[in-house]
């Protein structure tokens, strides 16, 4: 936590001149590039492209380059390079292009540019989240009311199978952004007394980079959807059609977007906490945000490469998984598996350290055991790099491996239970003011001993063999990354929205749609559990007559979803709307992103604060029951004034 | 210096009722233990009869489990709420760790979990010595494509069939693989499993003791027709098996 103070970054001797082509650019700039290179590139590519003999491979990379055009295209239009250029060119950003940058006093625009701040940044985030979770959860009916009936033709297979297949991508995407988007980037940076992020520039970067990843999944619709489910299986990828082009595309946009998030998240936890804020007295949010952030660096390159070697097998004819000259489908899912297993904790950890952070403020007492919360996070994103070929037990590749993956798996179970305990350990006893964000420490916990002891059978090899691939699989998967996750997720949205908005969230609605989708919720995947035990595998069109009533159920608890989260949706959109003002701290909590002014000026502090204690301490030395007497003590030596300003 | 007080309110935790909660939800989730294997359906082999005894047994011992969280929250969403829609005035308790709860935690997860890994570790063991028994085991070669299944009996001049015809009590070994993209093999009565890769051989055996039809089905989306990859296993006498393996058109439906 040194900070030079004499390392003031030299300025070129001429500064360019407060204008220029960077103040016209913002997202309808970038969408006009991002076509016009695509429309280039298409055309010089098919136009030159050789046919080869060994199939239509022509196509496909014809579509992945147009693709990949429009994601760099538009990243040059919205501005993504101008800082870079202009280094470059000698002619660096002035202080005054900066603040542009920063989006001060450009109003609502702000939102539509390359801004750099990180709290307009966490705002993007919460839309592009929200417009993910509709897209997603619309298919999500659609695939439900397909599998009302035995038989259904309500879509016809092939699109049932792409329906399968976006709904999961676009799940898994929104999932991975839903807490460390929105709150890591706007809470995150105040929470630990910064001004910003590390680095300001790759923030609006990794969210632009997510922006431009979006249109291109959805027009895997239009180029015969994504029929192979998210994961993406070769050879079946292989074989598939061009939506298979664009989901790949996706992902590697996406996982650079993840990268270079990850890196500024880390960054900034570790080198700008205040002054005072040692590991032991760090929010514990910060922790859980870190480990998930840090643990998708190592995992989401996995994805990248599978994909990458996809593109070439799919454009060139590589034949990476393709057996018969060479290559092996076990290739692929290893390294999507080695993804895939620390993906669901890149998803989880985030939202149970939200509820973490909730749960202190609502009972009045201080986080039970911040130990073994450290441990248990630890624990779970060390072990679960260890864990993937438990996807594998019946795939047939290296049987030997079954018995040490079993184990790892099921000790995972351990550090897992160590967040049962810090949650349970501050619930004991509380005086729990059962407002709307605590409520999400309730349902999770139900939800999530549920999605934790179905992952226990499916850790046993024997019994995997007759689950896996079932329905049995979905229905727990949802329970962890629905039931513990986006439950979480809405649980730190209803928590931060006063900050974040200005406005409370209306807790009559919000409760009421909270719980419907929570009810719905149960009923949904209890109903999928039952068809799964019944043997009915996953992803298929038409299950057939024997699971009629399960399937009934799940659709029945499927739209009793639909109708709490579009009352959830209702809610918040009229309390950012016309909600009741919130002050800067109405749940009296104590961490430092309260101690803010609502709204947050530009650089979050006027002086920045000095920690000396933790933020846990309710009812300790005297604090009493108001909240209001931060942790922290004003004021501070100069040079500090001056890090993270952009 | 704060006063020590000999046994201040938050030192008294309502163990007893928490406790009676617990018991009513354990018992209750006990009651419901069996029947994930009554779902499961009837088992044809003694692979699926352990890997049903399994679940019983895993719902059996995480029923204490669960209970302890759902009490714990049942009580303290109903017993420790604050109501009115401002801030309760006093804080809580400042409870900061309690290290005997802490170990006594780590204990019980750790126990839980051995035995959940000696469990998994002891039942693969059989199933290895099932790969060799003493008797022979009739080969089956599985192929997938899409969107069909096809076996193919080498001992007994490659008779072809799409259906799948067993010997009660015999130990058959499955030699799986694919023509095209990635299938699963899954014999789901008899709780057998295995992928079909292109280019690869997977092995499996299994030991059917309970006369009957039951299904074959493909476990991994592989491709348009997908839900409708599947046939039927034919459990049949010895007597009968060997009828139809010299007179396929009376018995192959």
């Amino acid at each position: 936590m040194t900070q030079s103070a004499t390392a003031a970054p030299s300025r070129p001797a001429a500064p360019a001149a407060a204008g220029g082509l960077m103040r016209r650019l913002n997202v309808f700039t970038g969408i006009v590039a991002g076509l016009l290179l695509a429309t280039a590139t298409w055309w010089v590519t098919s136009s030159t492209f050789p046919t080869l003999d060994s199939g239509d491979h022509k196509d496909d990379a014809v579509t992945i380059l147009t693709l990949v055009a429009w994601v760099v295209g538009f990243l040059v239009g919205v501005g993504a390079f101008v800082g870079p250029v202009r280094w470059l060119r000698g002619k660096d950003l002035t202080h005054e292009d900066e603040l542009y940058l920063a989006g001060k006093d450009l109003g609502a625009w702000r939102y539509l540019k390359f801004t750099t701040d990180h709290k307009v940044v966490g705002m993007q985030y919460l839309v592009i989240t929200m417009v993910l979770f509709a897209c997603g959860g619309t298919l999500a009916m659609l695939i439900r009311t397909n599998l009302i009936t035995p038989g259904s033709r309500f879509v016809d297979p092939a699109t049932y199978n792409s329906f399968v297949g976006i709904h999961g991508i676009i799940m898994v995407i929104a999932t991975i952004v839903m807490v460390s988007g929105p709150f890591g980037n706007f809470i995150l940076p105040i929470m630990i007394g910064a001004r910003d992020m590390s680095f300001p520039r790759l923030n609006a970067l990794s969210f632009w980079l997510l922006f431009a990843a979006v249109p291109v999944l959805l027009s895997a619709l239009v180029l015969g959807g994504i029929s192979t489910g998210w994961s993406a299986y070769a050879p079946l990828a292989d074989q598939a059609n061009r939506g298979m082009d664009a989901f790949l595309v996706t992902i590697v946009t996406f996982a650079i977007s993840t990268g270079v998030a990850g890196m500024n998240i880390t960054t900034t936890a570790v080198k700008l906490r205040a002054r005072g804020m040692s590991w032991s007295r760090t929010p514990i949010f910060v922790f859980g945000t870190v480990a998930s952030v840090a643990l998708g660096l190592v995992a989401f390159p996995m994805f990248e490469v599978a994909m990458i070697l996809l593109g070439m097998d799919r454009g060139m004819g590589a034949g990476f998984y393709d057996a018969s000259i060479g290559g092996s489908a076990w290739l692929y899912s290893n390294l999507f598996w080695l993804m895939g297993h620390p993906e669901v904790y890149v998803i989880l950890l985030p939202a149970i350290v939200a509820l973490m952070e909730i749960t202190p403020v609502f009972t009045r007492k201080p986080l039970f055991s911040f130990t073994s919360a450290v441990l248990g996070i630890a624990g779970i994103a060390g072990l679960s790099l260890f864990v993937w070929a438990h996807h594998m037990y019946v795939s047939g590749w290296a049987p030997v491996l079954g018995g040490p993956f079993m184990v790892t798996t099921e000790l995972i179970s351990i550090p897992t239970g160590l967040l049962f305990l810090v949650l349970l350990g501050t619930l004991w006893r509380g005086r729990v003011w059962m407002r709307l964000p605590v409520m999400a420490v309730y349902a999770l916990l139900w939800n999530f001993t549920i999605g934790g002891i179905t992952g226990i059978y499916l850790s046993d090899i024997p019994v995997d063999q007759a689950m896996h691939g079932s329905m049995f699989v979905t229905a727990h998967f949802h329970y962890t990354l629905m039931g513990a996750g986006l439950t979480g997720a809405m649980g730190a949205l209803a928590y931060w929205f006063p900050k974040m908005t200005g406005r409370m969230l209306d807790e009559r609605w919000g409760a009421i749609g909270f719980w419907v989708a929570q009810v719905g919720f149960n009923v949904t995947f209890m109903g999928m559990f039952a068809v799964g035990l019944a043997a009915e595998p996953r992803r298929v069109a038409d299950p057939g007559t024997y699971f009629h009533v399960g399937n009934l159920v799940s659709s029945i608890g499927a739209y009793t979803i639909m109708l709490g989260m579009l009352t959830f949706l209702g809610a918040l959109i009229h309390s950012w709307r016309a909600g009741e003002v919130a002050g800067a701290n109405p749940w009296g909590a104590r961490t430092l992103e309260w101690q803010t002014p609502t709204p947050v000026p530009l650089e979050n502090f006027e002086v920045l604060p000095v920690v000396t204690e933790d933020f846990y301490g309710y009812s300790e030395n005297g604090h009493g029951a108001d909240g209001v007497s931060p942790p922290t003590t004003p004021g501070a030596p100069p040079e500090r004034v001056e890090v993270g300003a952009p | 210096m704060k006063p020590v007080r000999a046994r201040p309110a938050w030192r008294r935790p309502p163990i007893f009722p928490i406790l009676v909660i617990w018991a009513v939800l354990t018992l209750l989730l006990l009651l419901f233990a069996p029947i994930p294997a009554r779902l499961m359906g009837q088992a044809a082999s003694p692979t699926m009869q352990e890997i049903e005894t399994t679940v019983t047994w895993f719902t059996g011992l995480s029923a204490p489990v669960a209970a302890l969280v759902w009490a714990i929250l049942l009580y303290s969403a109903f017993r420790w709420r604050h109501r009115g829609s401002e801030p309760p005035m006093e804080d809580g308790y400042p409870l900061r760790d309690n290290r005997r709860v802490f170990t006594v935690w780590l204990l019980g997860s750790g126990v839980l979990c051995l035995v959940l890994l000696v469990w998994g570790l002891v039942v693969i063991a059989p199933r290895t010595a099932e790969a060799n028994p003493a008797q022979e085991p009739i080969v089956v070669d599985v192929t997938g494509q899409q969107w069909a299944w096809s076996f193919t009996y080498p001992d007994e001049g490659n008779k072809d069939s799409s259906d799948l015809y067993l010997p009660v009590g015999q130990t058959v070994a499955f030699r799986v693989t694919s023509k095209d993209v990635v299938h699963s093999f899954w014999l789901v009565q008899l709780g057998i499993k295995v992928d079909a890769n292109p280019g690869e051989t997977t092995v499996a055996t299994v030991r059917p003791t309970q006369i009957g039809t039951f299904q074959v089905r493909c476990a991994d989306l592989c491709g348009l027709y997908h839900s409708y990859m599947q046939t039927t296993v034919h459990v049949v006498s010895e007597a009968d098996f060997n009828a139809w393996l010299q007179h396929p058109a009376e018995t192959s439906s």
